[in-house]
């Protein structure tokens, strides 16, 4: 394969500048693409081309074909040649040196086929998408027919990239765009927790839990303050709270929160 | 071989049944990023904090809105967005089935308006930002005779307080420099 | 893990006092960045000599060699060889040469310390500085379309998003044989497996492979680039989760240490006790990987789903403990962003009793397969002397001898904290050399990892997660190293004046790997090339199709990687021979 290439023009496409141009897929193809999707009755086989990915991509395709998640129950079946494949499954962002064996692949597989882009990095670059030594996803380079989202996309998500590809299950994900109705606005949460106190409560929660678990405690410890009636009240709620709850982490944390409350100001 | 034969005959079927059934992800899991747009006060925490960029701002001074925008194709997941948020506005869901065959689903924005400087009229911040702070400086124990005055500081652009400032400032200049002469 | 080291003990000041005898002169600057980490500036002339001596004669390993671009700092370029002083005392030298902003020159330590030779290229693709006396100066890490004198990571060169039009559409890499004449068999850069684009040359007498040699950095993306410009420093934690899909979080905790110990900040010890939990969970579910894919490799598929099957516990401990099946994006720098409490705890213990359960019995049946052995025995001998030569790493170079391991060696995080001083960690190493040993080592450390989780899930410190409100000090640098299940992560950070980095060097164990790799393939039989690629770990096997060369005739022919395989695992009907 690195003999002469054909015509290198249509077989790699650029533009006047030399830059390297999405190949164009002709309407003869894109027609039997869609025959072939109205009525695809056999299984679909699968030829993976890593232009470039951390590994990510590739270990969750892994993943999905294996017992637990199974894609060859739906007759998906992962091939060695794209001479043998039906869907290409596009990983990474495209580095420069992924670019010419990927479109070699591209090409090597018959029509019609249906191009899959894999990952953040396949379907616009990912957290590399404007790096020198790379083009910024599978569609700089391939027309591609369905993108599946993630970093990387789970195996379940792999499957139902799958099944939307192949025309079995319809797309979820449509786009959305909010427009500020009128009098929209942001409520204030914990209104009855004093704005300081409230401050110093969640900061010392995200420290203690870190950003997820944090809020949730914080939550839940603020709730209670504004049912409490009083310190002895609150007291009382924080010793049942913690009783249900059976988790000394979480007394610890707890016990931060209420020394916070009464030295505002003071960290220990 | 034996035991290779138990080992299978006691796996038994381990296969999930999605997507014929739902697949539970654990709590916590970290999923497409929901925007509660109500609650978003467009403050752009959330598109500083980004690694890769799936998020951004676009300022449209002159039709007087801020659009945000996610960009699902983008995102790691890393849930900075959430993290950063002074407003609970974004969180990541347990959602992963995105998948999509145009590229333009990807994308979720929200527009939202922009308020005008009460001085010379510019479009400048967020109507909710400015309303957010407000109702902030009132929860902190702003009296309410000095509400009137904070709303008109937070509705002032940049610019205009620059000149402003400046302005209270040179008086006090003319006199220093009359003292240096003298002295 | 101190800045202010100076009043402090030094660890390896022994070896300093050593070299300033050794080599009276050659020693111009010496700087403490850690208690255990020193920085000297040597002469040019005596570079050489100073990383060979502290190599061969000071029980150094040379962990990572890079460059940087201090220009607007000093007025020079510099190199610097990072050495893992691992003699009787444990602890870093890094050896710095100033490099002329004209002459563009510095004397190569690779006819020296064969170690150097792909960070010396790397170095020359990056900055434009010329190694002189490097035996090998093909281009390394930019790809064959890139322009010639454009060097990525000078700072006055390029953008970091400046993509220059290719400058060709094919490859022109010129593949080296040191075995005379001979077929070839090239492989890659894509291929079934899995995995990392990279394109192989094996050099076969008959089945024999006489020589090997292979383009790696089909992935190179730029992302040392991308750091000292687009990002935070904080956010290349971030960054760093994605060098790797298998070890991202060792990556991540390697940079966030080594902007730790560079702003000397001293990390909560429940937060370096979760760091060793989320490392140890990646390792399980990476060796798994690995243990299925030697099963696939000598042809045992079925015990392959059945590791992958088991190994999706390993999987779901992650996503509860994460939030992620990949352990993505939870350090910050001066700690975690994720605690573990009650119900994370409890599930956690319930499913490492339940791989315990499960994988021994997989374990016991993969070994007791006579194919297996067969197969694996006395096959890729890495030999000692090549190890020594090169500083590969992980259960590779531990299986050949040397019981080097960077949570021993060097301990950090969860490894170093007096919490969890009786962690159940040990040492493993293997004196036979071969794939069986690799393998053998990685069962072990699975075991250990088990027992890790469960000690420190047990013995988790009280206290926060995260420590917040440290200064931010221009141009302090230092290293972070974390051992990743396929050896060390190294990096050195060095942070700018705009709450950015100024340089970023990562490397990942691969890159140690694979240089002694050529060793290893000679003397094999092809049918034993995916195995032996396989049994480094590589972030792993990395082929596809093959084309088969007759260089006495000039003739070629093209069959699929899948062949290759397939004879690989069957071991009949030889694609060479039926030609």
């Amino acid at each position: 394969m690195n003999g002469p290439l054909p015509s290198t023009m249509n077989f790699a496409p650029r533009d006047a500048d030399g830059m390297p141009v999405p190949i164009t897929e002709s309407e003869h193809s894109a027609q039997l693409k869609r025959s072939l999707l109205k009525d695809i009755q056999r299984s679909a086989y699968v030829y993976r081309v890593d232009c470039g990915g951390c590994n990510g991509c590739e270990i969750e395709i892994f993943a999905a074909i294996t017992p637990i998640f199974d894609a060859e129950r739906f007759g998906i079946k992962v091939v060695a040649s794209p001479r043998h494949a039906d869907i290409l499954l596009f990983t990474g962002a495209v580095t420069r040196a992924m670019r010419m064996p990927a479109i070699r692949a591209y090409h090597a597989a018959p029509d019609p086929k249906i191009v899959v882009s894999y990952g953040a990095c396949g379907c616009s670059g990912g957290i590399f998408h404007d790096l020198y030594c790379v083009w910024g996803g599978t569609d700089k380079i391939v027309p591609v027919d369905v993108y599946i989202p993630g970093c990387p996309p789970t195996p379940a998500a792999t499957i139902h990239g799958f099944a939307v590809a192949l025309g079995l299950l319809d797309q979820k994900l449509k786009a959305s765009h909010h427009q500020q109705a009128e009098n929209e606005q942001a409520t204030l949460p914990h209104k009855a927790v004093a704005l300081d106190i409230r401050v110093l409560i969640e900061s010392e929660a995200r420290r203690m839990a870190g950003y997820r678990h944090g809020t949730l405690i914080a939550d839940s410890f603020m709730a209670l303050m504004a049912e409490s009636s009083d310190v002895r009240d609150f007291d009382a709620r924080v010793v049942q709270h913690l009783r249900q709850e059976e988790d000394p982490r979480l007394a610890e944390i707890f016990k931060r929160l209420q020394s916070v409350c009464e030295t505002p100001g003071v960290r220990t | 071989m034996f035991k290779l034969l138990k080992i299978i005959s006691k796996a038994g079927e381990a296969t999930e049944k999605y997507p014929f059934a739902p697949y539970p992800v654990s709590p916590g899991f970290r999923g497409k990023p929901e925007l509660i747009a109500e609650q978003c006060i467009a403050c752009a925490a959330c598109v500083v904090a980004c690694p890769p960029n799936a998020l951004s701002m676009h300022t449209d001074t002159a039709a007087g809105t801020r659009t945000w925008a996610l960009n699902l194709g983008r995102c790691i997941f890393c849930a900075r967005c959430e993290e950063v948020c002074p407003t609970q506005a974004i969180s990541l869901s347990p959602d992963f089935e995105l998948a999509v065959g145009s590229k333009a689903d990807l994308l979720q924005q929200a527009s939202f308006s922009l308020s005008h400087c009460v001085r010379c009229d510019t479009a400048f911040a967020p109507s909710k930002e400015i309303d957010y702070a407000l109702a902030l400086l009132q929860q902190g124990g702003l009296p309410e005779s000095q509400l009137a005055a904070a709303r008109a500081e937070l509705s002032t652009c940049p610019e205009c307080k620059r000149k402003l400032a400046l302005a209270a400032l040179e008086p006090a200049q003319h006199l220093r420099a009359q003292t240096g002469a003298r002295a | 893990m101190n800045m202010s080291a100076t009043r402090e003990a030094k660890t390896g000041q022994n070896y300093l006092l050593a070299l300033r005898e050794q080599f009276p002169h050659a020693v111009l600057d010496e700087a403490w960045q850690t208690a255990d980490q020193v920085t000297i500036t040597v002469k040019p002339d005596s570079l050489p000599d100073v990383v060979a001596w502290l190599y061969y004669e000071q029980g150094g390993w040379l962990s990572v060699l890079f460059g940087n671009d201090e220009r607007s700092l000093n007025g020079n370029f510099a190199v610097y060889y990072v050495l893992s002083m691992e003699g009787v005392i444990k602890s870093w030298i890094v050896v710095k040469v100033l490099v002329d902003p004209l002459r563009q020159e510095y004397p190569s330590v690779t006819p020296k310390v064969p170690a150097a030779v792909w960070g010396e290229r790397e170095v020359r693709d990056m900055y434009g500085l010329r190694a002189v006396g490097l035996p090998d100066e093909r281009r390394l890490v930019l790809p064959d379309d890139w322009p010639e004198d454009l060097h990525p990571l000078r700072k006055d060169t390029m953008g970091y998003n400046q993509r220059p039009a290719p400058t060709a559409d094919t490859e022109t890499y010129q593949f080296v044989n040191e075995g005379g004449e001979s077929r070839v068999v090239p492989l890659g850069p894509l291929h079934i497996t899995s995995d990392e684009p990279g394109h192989f040359r094996l050099f076969v007498d008959g089945e024999d492979i006489v020589d090997a040699d292979y383009r790696m950095f089909y992935v190179h993306r730029g992302m040392e680039k991308l750091a000292e410009t687009r990002m935070d420093y904080d956010q290349v934690a971030f960054l760093a989760d994605r060098v790797c899909g298998i070890c991202g979080f060792t990556h991540s905790v390697a940079y966030a240490t080594s902007v730790e110990n560079a702003l000397g900040i001293v990390v909560p010890p429940r937060a370096q006790a979760i760091r060793t939990i989320f490392l140890e969970v990646e390792r399980l579910h990476s060796h798994l990987l690995n243990l299925g894919l030697a099963s696939h490799f000598v042809g045992f598929d079925t015990g392959f789903m059945q590791f992958f099957r088991v190994r999706e516990k390993a999987m779901t401990m992650a996503e509860l403990l994460t939030g992620a099946r990949k352990t993505y994006g939870m350090n910050l720098i001066g700690g975690v962003r994720r605690d573990i409490l009650k119900d994370e705890r409890r599930k956690t213990l319930k499913l490492i009793a339940e791989l315990r359960a499960e994988i021994t019995p997989l374990v016991d049946m993969l070994l007791a397969t006579p194919n297996f052995k067969q197969r694996t025995q006395g096959i890729g001998r890495l030999d000692p002397k090549v190890a020594r030569d090169f500083s590969p790493a992980g259960p590779l170079v531990r299986a050949s001898g040397f019981a080097r391991d960077i949570r021993h060696d060097h301990p950090y995080v969860g490894y170093a904290e007096p919490a969890l001083s009786n962690l159940p960690f040990s040492l493993h190493s293997e004196e036979s050399c071969d794939v069986l040993a690799r393998v053998l080592i990685r069962v072990r450390e699975f075991y250990d990892s088990l027992a890790m989780i469960e000690y420190s899930l047990d013995n988790l410190p009280e206290g926060p997660i995260l420590i917040e409100g440290f200064s931010y000090t221009p141009h302090a640098f230092a290293l972070g190293f974390a051992e990743a299940p396929r050896g060390e992560d190294i990096h050195w950070s060095m942070l700018g004046d705009n709450q950015k980095l100024y340089r970023w060097r990562c490397r990942a164990p691969t890159y140690a790997n694979w240089p002694p790799l050529r060793y290893m393939l000679r003397g094999n039989t092809v049918s034993d090339a995916p195995l032996i690629v396989a049994s480094i770990d590589p972030c792993y096997s990395c082929t596809d199709r093959v084309t088969l060369v007759d260089v006495n005739k000039g003739k070629s022919t093209t069959v699929p990687y899948k062949e290759i395989e397939r004879y690989g695992r069957e071991r009949t009907d030889s694609p060479l021979r039926r030609r």
